[in-house]
């Protein structure tokens, strides 16, 4: 594979991560290539790795062995300086949606651009247009407390695409959700995609990971143990 | 990054950590205080060495048969005294003082105490040259030079004397120095610990800052400036606190000392030269334990 190629937004090569704690590795031999605009489902069962892929991916943490670039960048001989830089490029929705209380729908989205030294002007040019692409566009000043989980999910989103990541990875989005916010929230994560933003997405919700048909990797125990272009949950779950 | 931005930031820290904010504001105002104190003791004492210093003489006493013989100090042993005086290069000033000068002397001093003035006689009191040196830690040359000379008496300076008061001095000084520096590693410790409750109360917005890809001089700032501007509201206390204790303690219980010159007054230019010095330490202080605190504790 060439990993010069741009298309290539993720390469991992023999990815290995270990913890002191545990016999076992948290991921063993992860080989998966994720090319630019791609949405690509990670599943399996709890403990399966899912979640430390994505915290590598982070630079979270760092690779016990193997090679793992994102966007072109070495994560495991990347500085501690340019850590920020990496995550800048990258956007992040959670299942508990990590939206500040006490700030509004615009203000958590506003609060993302602030902290990584976006113009004021900017903030307040970008702001209303990514909420009117989530569909939250008469909502803006309403706190988290008084949006539905669906809505501030859509927050979450709108957060992690207001700076046009080149990655949108994305734990267990719908995990709170109820199936039918759950089937509106992918729509949105497909809207996404569509502008060329790769994502990678995490779940254990087989009936959108059928209904979707995108490229599937599965862990089991740390490894990868299917990786289709277009597959679904799995046979019989 | 507006500046608008942080200084909110910085106010609902306070808000939130509002009791630690004001055990640590305090702590390090008593600390600065005492600290304030005790370079304002031992500033004291340097002007008191220097208006002493000028006043500090030698004397050297004749000894009662040569006082009486030779009262007016034209023959030897007393003019060899006076030659080896003026040939020393150490001495600024030489006055020789008769016996009968030094009863005068001795009527004015105790003239409110007819008791005394009784049992004292010209006879009793010695002749004496009064030696003023250009550096009056050099007594001892003289005393060395003179003890025990034909004549001589004794040789005696005011510098013991002043050597305990200055002592005293000096171990008030430390002893506020010492405590001040207990008091400011006590503040140390409760800015280290603010700061570590003020990045846990927001743990929410830091894990956000790191995860959209805040800097982490962007991210530690809030907590630096929060501890920062605590450390300089405690060195602004401590001051209020020293001038305070200025004018109700000092000027009032040491007033009549200070009038008479016996003590220097802590005047407004020894507060303005005290106070920077308070403020950057404060400030120091604070921003040295957020950042170790920061790097060391808080993970960012």
């Amino acid at each position: 594979m060439d990993r010069l190629h741009s298309a290539v937004v993720i390469h991992s090569s023999h990815v290995t991560k270990s913890y002191k704690t545990s016999t076992r590795p948290a991921l063993e031999d992860v080989t998966i290539d994720v090319e630019k605009g791609e949405f690509a489902f990670l599943i399996g069962p709890s403990g399966s790795g899912k979640s430390t892929f994505l915290r590598l991916l982070l630079r979270e943490d760092v690779p016990t062995s193997g090679d793992l670039e994102v966007g072109g960048a070495d994560l495991v001989h990347l500085r501690r300086s340019k850590v920020a830089a990496h995550r800048r490029r990258l956007g992040c929705v959670f299942q508990d949606f990590r939206l500040l209380t006490n700030k509004t729908a615009a203000q958590n989205v506003g609060f993302a651009l602030e902290v990584i030294g976006r113009s004021r002007a900017s903030i307040k040019q970008v702001v209303p247009e990514v909420l009117e692409m989530v569909g939250l566009d008469g909502k803006a000043s309403r706190l988290p407390n008084e949006l539905s989980g669906g809505e501030q999910q859509r927050v979450a989103i709108a957060r992690a695409f207001a700076s046009r990541p080149l990655l949108l990875l994305a734990d267990e989005p719908t995990g709170n959700l109820d199936p039918d916010t759950s089937a509106d929230i992918m729509l949105l994560l497909e809207r996404i995609n569509r502008t060329g933003t790769t994502v990678v997405m995490a779940t254990h919700d087989n009936a959108i990971v059928d209904s979707m048909r995108r490229r599937v990797i599965e862990l089991q125990l740390g490894k990868v143990v299917r990786d289709e272009a277009r597959g679904v949950y799995g046979v019989g779950r | 990054m507006r500046a608008g931005f942080v200084v909110t930031e910085v106010l609902n820290g306070f808000r939130r950590n509002i009791t630690m904010t004001i055990a640590m504001i305090l702590t390090t105002a008593i600390s600065l205080g005492l600290l304030g104190g005790g370079l304002i003791i031992a500033r004291m004492t340097d002007q008191m060495r220097d208006v002493y210093g000028d006043k500090v003489e030698v004397t050297i006493y004749l000894t009662p048969d040569q006082s009486a013989q030779d009262p007016d100090c034209r023959a030897s042993p007393c003019t060899d005294i006076n030659k080896q005086l003026q040939a020393n290069t150490d001495v600024e000033t030489i006055d020789y003082e008769s016996q009968a000068a030094a009863y005068e002397r001795y009527k004015q001093q105790f003239a409110g105490q007819p008791e005394l003035l009784e049992i004292g006689t010209p006879e009793a009191l010695s002749a004496s040259f009064h030696v003023k040196l250009f550096d009056p830690q050099r007594y001892r040359v003289i005393a060395e030079q003179f003890d025990g000379k034909p004549g001589v008496q004794s040789v005696a300076d005011q510098s013991a004397f002043l050597d305990r008061l200055f002592s005293l001095l000096n171990g008030i000084r430390n002893a506020t120095i010492i405590i001040a520096l207990i008091q400011a590693l006590a503040a140390l410790l409760l800015i280290s610990n603010m700061v570590q409750i003020a990045a846990y109360t927001r743990r929410t917005e830091t894990s956000i800052m790191r995860l959209v890809g805040a800097s982490r001089w962007r991210t530690q700032l809030p907590f630096m400036i929060e501890a920062v501007t605590a450390g300089i509201i405690g060195a602004g206390l401590a001051i209020l606190g020293l001038i305070g204790a200025k004018f109700l303690f000092v000027d009032k219980a040491l007033g009549p000392v200070i009038r008479s010159g016996i003590l220097p007054d802590i005047d407004g230019a020894t507060l303005v030269w005290v106070s920077p010095i308070l403020i950057a330490i404060g400030a120091g202080l604070a921003a040295v334990s957020a950042y170790v605190t920061l790097r060391l504790y808080v993970r960012l």
